[in-house]
């Protein structure tokens, strides 16, 4: 996986981000500053801004990395922008486009809280896979497995095991279903 | 007989689009005579966006606590004192 977060090893994804950080976050709190944000503000939307960075970078399965920097204080500057026009402070800012995908189920959270604690090992197998897109030999040796078949057939034990936990609980949780 | 993880398979290329043309066809008709397989791909996509809010509140966790480290170590004092200087009224 090119991803600059992912590229480094799973040991390392820390000191990764931190090196974003320490490089990308100056400049955007600056900049959010002199538009009359707080620091709260600046954090929350750094974050959202790593966030949506990291998605994008799996999604192209490729670094960005020629100005990755650049382009993390890119997003970050859109999405203060944005919330500053949602708060009626700004008028014009056509051709922003919403860069993120609200993934959030209704009920969502209980769901996960009760999967966290029920199977967790298949939740982060499921996430190595599905959302960080780590190679198949490496989730197959992070996650103890003989080789890529036998985690192959894991992940779809697990996603199965997610799919009918969801839909049990489903009937509990009643706003799941709409 | 196929075994429930080959079908969750065939669900799961059927939602990400993947399946070859021939695959596809057997599929569709598999639909037909299966009447409980399309809620079996509706609770898959469930699972799928359950799995994505998993993955982000992870990797936000993981921002937290780099961000906790940058401001409060005292190895990043020049980093952090940097930043508050910014929003610090005149």
């Amino acid at each position: 996986m090119m991803n600059a977060i992912n590229d480094v090893g799973k040991l390392n994804r820390e000191e990764a981000i931190t090196a974003l950080y320490l490089k990308a976050f100056p400049p955007v709190a600056r900049y959010i500053s002199r538009g009359g944000g707080s620091f709260d503000e600046a954090k929350d939307v750094f974050h959202d801004a790593l966030v949506i960075y990291y998605e994008k970078s799996v999604e192209a399965k490729q670094a960005i990395d020629s100005n990755e920097t650049a382009y993390l204080i890119g997003i970050a500057k859109h999405l203060w922008l944005k919330r500053f026009k949602e708060n009626g402070q700004n008028s014009d800012l056509e051709g922003f486009d919403q860069p993120i995908e609200d993934v959030e189920l209704p009920a969502g959270n209980r769901i996960l809280h009760f999967l966290e604690k029920a199977g967790n090992k298949c939740m982060q197998l499921l996430k190595s896979f599905y959302y960080d897109q780590l190679p198949l030999t490496d989730i197959a040796e992070t996650f103890g497995f003989s080789g890529i078949r036998s985690a192959t057939v894991q992940k779809y034990k697990c996603l199965e095991k997610v799919r009918e936990t969801i839909k049990q609980k489903a009937l509990t949780y009643e706003d799941f279903m709409e | 007989m196929k075994t429930s993880w080959s079908e969750t398979e065939q669900v799961d290329r059927h939602i990400s689009g993947l399946m070859d043309t021939g695959d596809a066809l057997v599929f569709e008709a598999k639909l037909l005579l299966e009447p409980g397989l399309h809620d079996k791909i509706q609770w898959q996509k469930k699972a799928h966006l359950l799995i994505a809010q998993y993955g982000r509140k992870q990797l936000k966790n993981e921002i937290e606590t780099v961000h906790q480290k940058l401001f409060s170590s005292p190895q990043h004092n020049t980093f952090s004192q940097k930043i508050r200087c910014f929003f610090t009224k005149p």
